[in-house]
């Protein structure tokens, strides 16, 4: 069952349309990948869902249901435009945003305790923010959009500020969150991130909906169908491009029977950067 | 509205600008200022009483010393035989702050008076000095045309003519009033609410922006409406506001009691007498009557004043004037990142509130003319006008009249800002013109 079901939603600001009829469903489990370019719509689509812009048309379902502001709480979310109030302490900030989301006082002091002794950073508690160093500043931000166990997480550029260390954390952390059954909706520009991460993904672009479905048949769809075959020879190691229509065990078949050795093979699959690059450039999606 | 998290925004609000120490510091500096204005001037004058000036006289008129009689301020000693040069040379040495020479009667029956020192002698000592020997020489001309019984005619035709101030209320009937006083306290009033209003106003407008700009906010509208968090906070900045005024009231009264136990009140009360210039030097009686009669009217006049009215009326304005303009200030800083942009958005908001400012200059000396009044009934203006117009009587109708109409604004006022609020707060990068509010505010 899907989490988040958007029914031609649709949204302009005076001229400019932000959204053109967004129909799209994110199930529930499983990392969501919300893709496009810059000034796509994605923001808007994440605010809408939110309940911070309210939609000129359309729909948002959450559990098959039109989504309320009660929902909203159980939602985490970690908008792009993000921080912190830099002159407020550490603690009382982490706790009227956590209590801002629904948590009483004790259940917010007891989770965010847990969290700061799993990042190890409990003697955060009583500094001000603006003596945190960026980085440690977006782990916090990350403690408040999840501390009160959404069951829904919109991240949006959520890696974008992190050095290489903490965006590690970070990732494994979405990948624990998701191991315990959330969903989490991933808004990024970074591919490497969506194939590692994502099972599924949507493309808006032009704020219009491009593209959505698994990540494994998309990239299985947009692909070439060529499949790659190393294998050695007499003269060596050599690697050989063949289309999935020619290959197969006949392919296989001819190159035992000329005496190599197979190494590897395997279905040549497009990175998810050149689907991205390919359908924003190209426009409208190609006939499937 | 949900008001538990609405609670929440002004809890937070609230303690965060309570513990800074800004606020800190003028809510204790503040009553220690207002309590030097109550204070000083009476320890100023207990100063001047303790110091009392020595002055030798050398009065080769024979008339004048009679009339130098020693007081608090000035001990007069009779060197008249001495030599002058001598004295002034000796001056120091014999204990003396002022040589006072007083010449010959001239042909015109009259005296000159030259006064020697080391620190000038101050415009008090000599005025009195200028008194006293008019009297002498007065009296001496008067004595030359020897008129019997003259004594008693000078009684009898000594005069001390005093405009009495009355004003009529409803029922016709008169009070004493004197109009300095009503004067000063509606334009303390006006004030009071003018600076409240742009102080607390402008807090808001700083707050918000300092969400936007820290880039929290929409974190902050993701778990709650953004409705919801800007009457959060202009809630929590209102009670800042009452408690700061709380506590300058008490912390003022306290100091006042403090510093008056310890100077001794009675003193306090004996040179705030005197507070009337020269006139215990110039032994003229009349003169502390008249202050005595005058202190009265005052006390009179202060009674007059309908402080019930002038107190709930007080709140209330403040309360409806700081909303209306909390509401606007909050509209302002939800379009802006910093607050150096905020200058050309918040001119259509300074510029009613200059206007009110200066109306209530012109209501200190027009109390009943037609700009007061409209300015009065005007809700942008009526706030801080209408606390000037209080103290001069105001019939109840018009309060009532000018409280519904601000009342009224303000819910339009807040329903607007709401709009432009909730769009404002999520632009960023962009400097935001009127015309992008006027579009915020269309919009659906």
């Amino acid at each position: 069952m899907a989490i988040i079901e958007c029914r031609e939603v649709c949204k302009s600001f005076g001229e400019k349309v932000a959204l053109d009829h967004v129909s799209l469903e994110i199930p529930e489990g499983g990392i969501f990948g919300l893709l496009g370019p810059n000034g796509a719509g994605k923001t808007t689509l994440i605010r809408i869902i939110n309940r911070i812009t309210i939609p000129n048309g359309g729909d948002v379902l959450f559990k098959g249901q039109p989504i309320t502001q009660a929902d909203v709480e159980k939602i985490g979310y970690m908008p792009e435009e993000r921080g912190l109030y830099r002159k407020m302490k550490v603690g009382d900030q982490v706790m009227y945003l956590a209590q801002l989301k629904g948590m009483s006082a004790t259940a917010a002091q007891k989770a965010l305790k847990e969290w700061f002794i799993r990042f190890g950073i409990q003697d955060w508690w009583g500094k001000k923010v603006e003596e945190l160093s960026k980085g440690m500043a977006q782990k916090l931000q990350f403690i408040t959009t999840v501390v009160h166990k959404p069951s829904l997480m919109i991240l949006d550029e959520p890696f974008s500020g992190f050095d290489p260390v903490n965006a590690d954390i970070i990732r494994k952390e979405i990948l624990r969150l998701k191991e315990e059954g959330a969903t989490i909706i991933l808004s990024t520009h970074n591919m490497e991130s969506v194939e590692e991460l994502c099972d599924n993904i949507a493309l808006i672009n032009k704020s219009k909906l491009v593209l959505t479905g698994g990540v494994d048949h998309i990239r299985r769809e947009y692909g070439n169908n060529n499949i790659e075959i190393v294998y050695t020879d007499a003269d060596g190691r050599h690697t050989e491009v063949v289309s999935r229509e020619k290959a197969g065990n006949e392919v296989l078949q001819s190159f035992i029977d000329k005496g190599a050795t197979i190494n590897s093979y395997r279905e040549l699959m497009p990175r998810m950067n050149d689907i991205f690059i390919k359908l924003v450039t190209g426009g409208e999606a190609p006939e499937k | 509205m949900n008001l538990h998290k609405t609670g929440i925004v002004i809890s937070r609000e609230y303690l965060n600008k309570v513990k800074k120490k800004s606020f800190l510091i003028t809510t204790f500096l503040v009553p220690i200022l207002f309590a030097a204005i109550c204070i000083l001037p009476s320890l100023l004058m207990m100063n001047v009483k303790e110091k009392s000036q020595k002055v030798a006289v050398v009065d080769y008129s024979g008339i004048v010393m009679p009339y130098f009689e020693s007081n608090e301020a000035a001990e007069f000693t009779d060197c008249s035989g001495e030599d002058p040069a001598v004295l002034k040379d000796e001056l120091k040495s014999r204990g003396f702050d002022v040589l006072v020479v007083v010449s010959k009667l001239d042909s015109a029956k009259s005296v000159s008076i030259q006064t020697f020192s080391k620190k000038p002698t101050g415009v008090d000592f000599n005025s009195s000095l200028r008194v006293r020997a008019n009297k002498a020489v007065e009296q001496y001309r008067i004595g030359t045309y020897q008129i019997a019984g003259l004594d008693q005619i000078m009684k009898d035709v000594k005069a001390d003519v005093k405009v009495n101030e009355f004003t009529l209320d409803e029922s016709g009937n008169a009070t004493v009033s004197e109009s300095g006083i009503y004067m000063i306290v509606s334009m303390i009033l006006g004030m009071l609410i003018y600076m409240f209003i742009a102080m607390f106003g402008g807090s808001l407008m700083s707050s918000v922006i300092e969400e936007k700009s820290s880039r929290v906010v929409e974190v902050l509208v993701s778990s709650v409406k953004a409705t919801e968090l800007m009457f959060g906070k202009i809630i929590g900045i209102a009670l800042v506001a009452l408690t700061q005024f709380a506590l300058w009231i008490i912390l003022t009264l306290l100091l006042v009691l403090g510093a008056s136990a310890i100077f001794g009140f009675g003193d306090m009360m004996n040179s705030a007498d005197m507070m009337g210039m020269g006139a215990n030097m110039g032994g003229v009686d009349m003169a502390a009557m008249a202050q005595n009669s005058e202190m009265s009217v005052i006390f009179t006049t202060l009674s007059h004043i309908p402080w019930g009215t002038l107190i709930i009326s007080f709140f209330i304005f403040f309360i409806l004037g700081y909303l209306l303009y909390a509401s606007m200030y909050a509209a302002i800083g939800s379009a802006v990142e910093n607050e150096a942009d905020t200058q050309q958005l918040q001119l259509p908001v300074t510029i009613p509130l200059m206007l009110a400012f200066f109306i209530v200059f012109f209501a200190f000396k027009n109390p009943e003319s037609a700009v007061v009044w409209w300015g009065s009934m005007i809700p942008f203006t009526s706030p801080i006008v209408m606390l000037a117009r209080i103290p001069y009587g105001v019939p109840i109708w018009e309060i009532i009249v000018s409280v519904a109409l601000l009342f009224i604004t303000f819910v339009v006022m807040a329903w607007a800002s709401a709009k432009i609020y909730k769009a404002g707060i999520l632009m960023f990068g962009k400097k935001s013109t009127w015309a992008d509010l006027w579009k915020w505010l269309k919009q659906k």
